[in-house]
């Protein structure tokens, strides 16, 4: 059994607006082991990022805060770290990359001093000669050729798949044993992504880190995923490991959104079928209806959905697959 | 009347690279180079490549939202590559485009209402004003919105909301062909499955015809009849959906369709990584634009430009070694 790492446990995040206050994650359990990787997934506002800026200690304070649960790494709880011992966390033990390179790297500072800086900040027995060392041996690490010049080089003379290895080779810089990707390939194209997707898994084996994979793309889940816990409204409404989500998902929503992925098909030549849609849209968060929030939208929706019964919890169908729904699609 | 709404010829277009004290022009990059196809009434022509390729070019190029430096445009049999503004101006209306960010796209300014009428009144169209009120009406129904939207602005909107105003404004002029410029690319996963539901409900209920721009294959593979495949500008292949997922004849083609993530945890492919990142369109390898990164390059690909060969009626590429 792989050692476990990061424990989340009903994590709260609440914002505090003039509209009133939200809570953007509500509820989330999760746990990250060594050498594997945790997908969740889940549409625009479904509170994935701000769980990984909760674990980053990253949420803007006004106006988020967390309000209940715990973030516990290595036995420790995050939630209590005070911001110095954060600091010494952040980038070192756990690190994150972000959506788009564009925007994460500092466009007037060399692509090296910025992998230097994480350095210098958490190795400060290392001089001058040495973080320059690792800040190439980083670059040649995630792939980046010629990485003795390129290390002098600036962002924008880099394009965007360069610009996101960069940042994986900041985030691993001090070989964290978390490293947390918010939709890391979103903005790249599809060649690009398939040489992030391998370079991420080729590094999370040599070393043996932990990686939240954080994504609406269910095929990148698919492909590099061994649990995936899916997402809406700020709570978790199925959680299993991947073979299981896909093969037999229980959740509406779950189904809703593998349906609405075409599906290649090489064989036919005759009109197709009309993709599966999940009508509707998702709730504003200042307005969820009583009980389950996702019955508006569900084909399965019974009475006890209208909130009788309470909200839907998270149940072990057997085999760590969690559902939180009151009418599970049986097949 | 030509079984071909559209036809391009040689399409070329350039955007100079000035450089130096007096601003010259020191050189060129070669969005659109020298593509030819055609699309039928009715038909959905994908077109993919990836970041830089020139296809949202091309498609503004086909409605001379960019100017097309050589190369002829023949829109239902008439050749309207150097038509004048104001005859250019009629065609528009039968000849639409989506754009991307449906954010971007619609004037915050404007209500719904105004955003529909204003190409109707570019266009002079449903001008009485209970036909015009009936007309507003019409299209809110065939892009499933409600009434009231007319009165409200863009931004009390969703992103797949926007999409369907901007889609509604298309349709607005009554067009017979649309460029759809990346319409689902922003919007997330269940919303894009809408949308497109949407475009393929209209066509074949008004009977048109689309250019679907997309760099997602899986969408595009979907809704188009025959998809073409750019790469650095050049068309490099052009096949029915069908024949081009199971027989890919450019290993670019080949690649870009293995690179695809599949929501199937059990599908262990042979995955092809391509080395090496695009080249820049200011700057692209000689010959086959291609052949730094192929796996199949020979002596002459890295001299010469391939020419088109074609092996089925629908089926094109053009490669000096193909995937056999």
């Amino acid at each position: 059994m792989e050692e476990k790492i990061l424990e989340v446990k009903d994590l709260v995040v609440q914002f505090n607006t003039e509209r009133g206050s939200i809570k953007a994650v509500n509820g989330v359990n999760f746990d990250v082991y060594k050498g594997k990787s945790i997908g969740i997934v889940g549409e625009s506002g479904s509170g994935k990022s701000v769980s990984a800026l909760a674990i980053m200690g990253l949420i803007p304070n006004p106006p988020g805060q967390v309000i209940g649960g715990d973030i516990v790494y290595r036995g420790d709880s995050l939630l209590k770290y005070s911001s110095l011992q954060m600091r010494k966390i952040r980038g070192n033990k756990i690190a994150m990359i972000f959506q788009e390179p564009m925007t994460s790297l500092n466009p007037v500072y060399t692509i090296g001093n910025q992998i230097e800086e994480v350095v210098a900040l958490h190795r400060p027995e290392l001089n001058s000669k040495e973080r320059t060392n690792r800040a190439i041996e980083m670059l040649k690490l995630v792939g980046i050729p010629s990485p003795e010049k390129r290390v002098d080089e600036y962002p924008h003379q880099l394009s965007g798949g360069m610009r996101q290895r960069v940042m994986i080779a900041i985030a691993l810089a001090c070989e964290p044993d978390i490293l947390i990707a918010d939709e890391p390939t979103t903005a790249l194209d599809v060649t690009i992504q398939a040489q992030i997707l391998e370079l991420m898994k080729r590094l999370q084996k040599e070393m043996g880190m932990g990686i939240i994979l954080i994504t609406h793309d269910l095929g990148v889940v698919a492909e590099t995923c061994d649990h995936v816990s899916v997402m809406y409204c700020g709570q978790i409404v199925e959680s299993a490991d991947v073979q299981t989500l896909f093969k037999s998902p229980k959740h509406p929503y779950t189904r809703g959104l593998l349906g609405s992925i075409p599906s290649f098909d090489s064989t036919a030549s005759t009109k197709k079928e009309r993709l599966q849609t999940i009508e509707g849209m998702v709730p504003s968060l200042f307005n969820l209806p009583k009980g389950c929030n996702f019955q508006d939208r569900c084909q399965h929706a019974t009475e006890a959905c209208k909130g009788v019964k309470g909200d839907p919890v998270l149940k072990d169908l057997g085999q760590q697959h969690f559902v939180a729904c009151f009418n599970p699609v049986q097949a | 009347m030509s079984q071909y709404l559209l036809e391009v010829k040689n399409l070329c277009k350039k955007f100079p690279i000035k450089g130096g004290f007096f601003g010259r022009e020191i050189g060129a990059v070669n969005a659109v180079n020298n593509i030819s196809f055609k699309i039928k009434k009715g038909e959905t022509l994908g077109l993919v490549g990836e970041s830089g390729c020139g296809k949202s070019t091309l498609g503004r190029a086909i409605l001379r939202l960019h100017e097309p430096t050589s190369g002829q445009i023949f829109f239902d049999g008439k050749d309207i590559t150097h038509l004048p503004d104001e005859e250019m101006r009629k065609m528009r209306r039968r000849m639409q485009i989506i754009f991307q960010d449906p954010y971007a796209s619609l004037n915050p300014r404007m209500t719904v209402g105004d955003i529909l009428s204003e190409p109707m009144d570019i266009h002079q169209l449903h001008t009485e004003k209970s036909a015009r009120q009936k007309r507003l009406l019409k299209l809110m129904e065939q892009v499933q919105l409600p009434a009231d939207a007319l009165l409200k602005y863009p931004h009390e909107f969703s992103g797949g909301q926007r999409q369907r105003i901007c889609i509604a404004r298309a349709l607005a002029v009554e067009p017979e062909f649309i460029v759809c410029d990346e319409p689902v690319s922003a919007l997330d996963v269940s919303v894009q499955a809408q949308v497109v539901n949407l475009l393929m409900d209209l066509q074949k209920e008004l009977g048109l015809t689309y250019l679907f721009i997309a760099h997602d294959l899986k969408i595009v593979e979907y809704i188009s009849n025959r998809v073409a495949v750019m790469y650095l500008g050049n068309m490099v292949e052009v096949a029915e959906s069908h024949e081009l997922y199971g027989g890919a004849k450019h290993p670019y083609t080949k690649a870009l369709f293995s690179a695809i993530p599949h929501a199937d945890p059990s599908s262990k492919k042979e995955r092809i990584i391509l080395e090496g990142d695009l080249p820049s369109p200011m700057n692209p390898p000689t010959g086959c634009h291609f052949h730094p990164r192929c796996w199949n390059c020979k002596s002459e690909c890295k001299t010469s430009m391939p020419p088109m060969t074609q092996i089925t009626p629908t089926h094109e590429f053009k490669c000096f070694n193909p995937i056999k």
